[in-house]
């Protein structure tokens, strides 16, 4: 029983040992390497103001109150019922992809674009100008690598250069 | 100049300022800290620190971080016992490392030689804890509190088990001097004389600094730091690096009195003592590594377990030391 315990505690050690000196090691070594991601990844959306009809569905279907019609900035003269038309507040969004699926004319679409960061809290408010733009390109110091993911049995996950 | 360097070579200015006093044992705080989070990232698959020199694996983290620590506010919260938060930290420092004093850096080499150095590592091991729990008091927080009640428990474990696996070496060699320990084991080691107290020796090592799996005190997860909870900038530097110093001259006892100090050095190259000190050191440092490499390990034992382990297991396994000691006195010694 106790000679059982004193095992257990030397094959934790050797177990702790083992991975000491093999060379499995999961860290993806972001700025440097990106992952190549995959078709129907939910990142930030791009939104096409041409095709946008203003029937304001996607602000009806966001769970999260993300997505609101907006009037815009300048109205133009003579226009007295001007159209809203849609913007995103990226603080509340939950890249459910809603808006997507229930937008009729395919105006609203994921990115890929995941990874960008904002100073201040207003800045992640997209009024419609800004929102059809499209989202905002992250910076990196050097063209990073792409590297696809594979599940390995022994090492857990690989990464494989596209 | 060149007196200037004998000075500095006197064993009586040397060891406390060189090694292994203040100059190597703050150049191991800063290796050993960048050595367990790297050790701990590698067998958790992770890199560790990287980016602060990345050719070398970020091996000048520990040197930023010290910046760090120098360069924060170090906040005194209103409600605190100033005179104690102030002065526990640095009492604190002092006293980890003062236990170097004693410790010979190679064969005639002491700053203290006396027949009792053992003896008085051992009692200035036993001051700094006393001031763990002055902090934790003073620092009037409910998690300084029981991590410094945590503290006091685990005191009352370690140390009893700690001086008889010690001083049943001291059966072994019959001697309490560190340096004629040493001089004993010129043929065999002591690991190799009495296993059970160097096995119990680690194992308190481990539960007297507060490493993995009885880093109960600080017990991250459960009461934010422990004793030093309220503590920042420089003053959280020194109370974390004195548990690290702690580990170093244990780490350095054990090299001595278990793993043959400065043997198998041939006796021509033992004068000058550079290549002794030299080996005693690595033999220091594969110790403090098995120290630190247990976080990767284990979990964290729950403080009632700890306390069961040390009386129920430890104190006994430690008092048959004592008896194999006088045992292999008896079958002829060393």
């Amino acid at each position: 029983m106790a000679v059982e315990r004193v095992f257990d505690h030397l094959r934790a050690i050797a177990t702790g040992a083992k991975y000491l000196f093999l060379k499995p090691r999961l860290t993806l070594m972001y700025p440097d390497e990106v992952e190549d991601l995959p078709r129907g990844y939910r990142g930030m959306i791009t939104y096409n103001h041409e095709t946008c009809i203003s029937c304001s569905l996607c602000a009806m279907v966001c769970p999260a109150d993300a997505i609101k019609m907006y009037l815009p900035k300048e109205v133009p003269e003579g226009e007295k019922r001007p159209k809203r038309y849609p913007g995103i507040n990226y603080t509340r969004c939950i890249f459910c992809g809603f808006c997507v699926s229930i937008c009729p004319t395919f105006s609203l679409q994921h990115s890929t674009i995941h990874d960008v960061s904002f100073y201040t809290f207003e800045e992640q408010i997209f009024r419609p100008e800004e929102f059809a733009k499209g989202p905002p390109k992250p910076q990196y110091d050097k063209e990073p690598v792409k590297v696809r993911v594979i599940p390995d049995e022994e090492r857990g996950l690989r990464y494989e250069r596209v | 100049m060149m007196d200037l360097l004998d000075l500095i070579l006197q064993p009586w200015i040397f060891i406390p300022l060189i090694f292994p006093g203040l100059t190597t044992a703050f150049l191991v705080l800063l290796g050993i800290i960048w050595a367990e989070r790297k050790i701990a990232a590698k067998v958790q698959m992770r890199y560790g620190p990287l980016y602060v020199l990345k050719p070398l694996g970020g091996a000048i983290q520990m040197i930023a971080d010290l910046l760090r620590y120098l360069f924060a506010e170090p906040i005194i919260p209103k409600d605190v016992d100033k005179l104690t938060f102030i002065f526990a930290p640095l009492i604190l420092f002092g006293l980890s490392y003062l236990p170097t004093i004693v410790l010979p850096a190679g064969p005639g080499f002491t700053a203290i030689s006396s027949e009792m150095s053992l003896l008085i590592l051992l009692g200035l091991l036993t001051l700094s804890p006393v001031f763990t729990m002055i902090l934790a008091w003073g620092s009037n927080n409910k998690f300084s509190l029981i991590g410094g009640l945590r503290e006091g428990y685990l005191v009352t474990t370690y140390e009893i088990p700690l001086f008889l696996s010690a001083l049943s070496m001291a059966v072994l060699y019959g001697t309490l001097d560190i340096t004629a320990m040493v001089e004993a084991q010129k043929n065999v080691w002591g690991i190799f004389l009495n296993p059970l107290a160097a096995i119990v020796f680690l194992v308190l090592i481990l539960i007297s600094t507060s490493k993995f799996p009885f880093e109960i005190a600080e017990a991250e997860s459960e009461i934010v730091m422990g004793p030093f909870t309220e503590y920042s900038g420089i003053f959280y530097g020194l109370v974390m690096g004195a548990s690290y110093l702690k580990l170093y001259v244990l780490s350095l006892l054990y090299a001595l009195i278990f793993l043959g100090g400065w043997y198998p050095l041939p006796s021509f190259l033992q004068n000058p003592p550079f290549l002794a000190g030299i080996m005693v050191f690595v033999k220091g440092l594969v110790i403090m590594f098995i120290a630190i490499f247990m976080r990767a390990i284990y979990p964290r034992y729950r403080i009632d377990q700890a306390i069961q382990i040390g009386w129920h297991k430890l104190v006994p396994l430690a008092i048959l030391s004592i008896f194999l000691s006088l045992l292999v006195v008896y079958l002829g010694g060393v």
